[in-house]
């Protein structure tokens, strides 16, 4: 079956090496930082919006220069580069039966993300739910890659009791 | 839906790596259509025909349940 708009298979390993290092350091970055960076990473950048919670706070900027520090833009982006590789590189042989367990595990990781984040409505607040949501922009595509690749690796076990 | 695939399968005395070779598909799915976890697709279903030289209506069957 002729399957459009995946990355050829070579990405995947691609994709695995920048995910593993970048979620380690997301995580010391995260939890043994406290969301501070690398000084050799200040700088100032264009924004589209950077300030306070309110957009009128006397000291946002809107579509202007920011004193910034990119360590965790950094980190976002190749980790998401680095899983949307993974997670949309072609198996070694795509056929339409990976294609089918690739839909039920997105329709099945979306349907765990928003379980998860209902019960995070309920059960976080303040900083808490901050941090929710920063895990919030990346849990789809973890659980998509978890259960997509788990149901892959169950069917190939089966293998070994089939002739 | 029901399949003789694997029967089939014995008589050409073909592995499933083998047929999915021929077939182009992965070998999971060979195995899942044989254990009754995956249902095919017209064309998939149209090759496997074409390959074991038997009519689809042969090699699958509706259940009641279907």
């Amino acid at each position: 079956m002729e399957t459009r708009l995946l990355l050829p298979n070579k990405f995947k390993l691609i994709g695995w090496i920048l995910l593993v290092p970048s979620a380690i350091l997301g995580i010391i970055q995260i939890f043994y930082l406290a969301g501070s960076g690398l000084k050799l990473l200040d700088a100032t950048m264009f924004t589209i919006y950077s300030g306070s919670f309110a957009p009128w706070g006397g000291s946002s900027i809107i579509f202007g220069f920011d004193k910034v520090n990119l360590t965790g833009t950094i980190i976002g982006i190749l980790f998401i580069l680095g899983a949307v590789m993974v997670a949309f590189a072609k198996e070694k042989h795509e056929d339409e039966f990976i294609a089918k367990i690739r839909l039920e595990s997105f329709l099945w990781a979306t349907y765990i993300n928003y379980a998860i984040l209902l019960f995070s409505f309920l059960f976080f607040y303040g900083i808490g739910f901050m941090y929710v949501m920063i895990f919030n922009m990346f849990t789809i595509i973890i659980l998509f890659i978890v259960r997509f690749n788990y149901i892959l690796y169950r069917s190939t076990k089966q293998l070994q009791y089939e002739k | 839906m029901k399949n003789s695939l694997k029967v089939e399968r014995a008589i050409k005395d073909i592995t499933q790596e083998e047929l999915a070779k021929i077939i182009g598909v992965s070998r999971q799915a060979i195995n899942s259509i044989e254990l009754g976890k995956y249902v095919p697709s017209t064309i998939f279903s149209l090759k496997l025909s074409r390959y074991f030289e038997k009519s689809v209506n042969d090699i699958f069957r509706l259940e009641e349940t279907d």
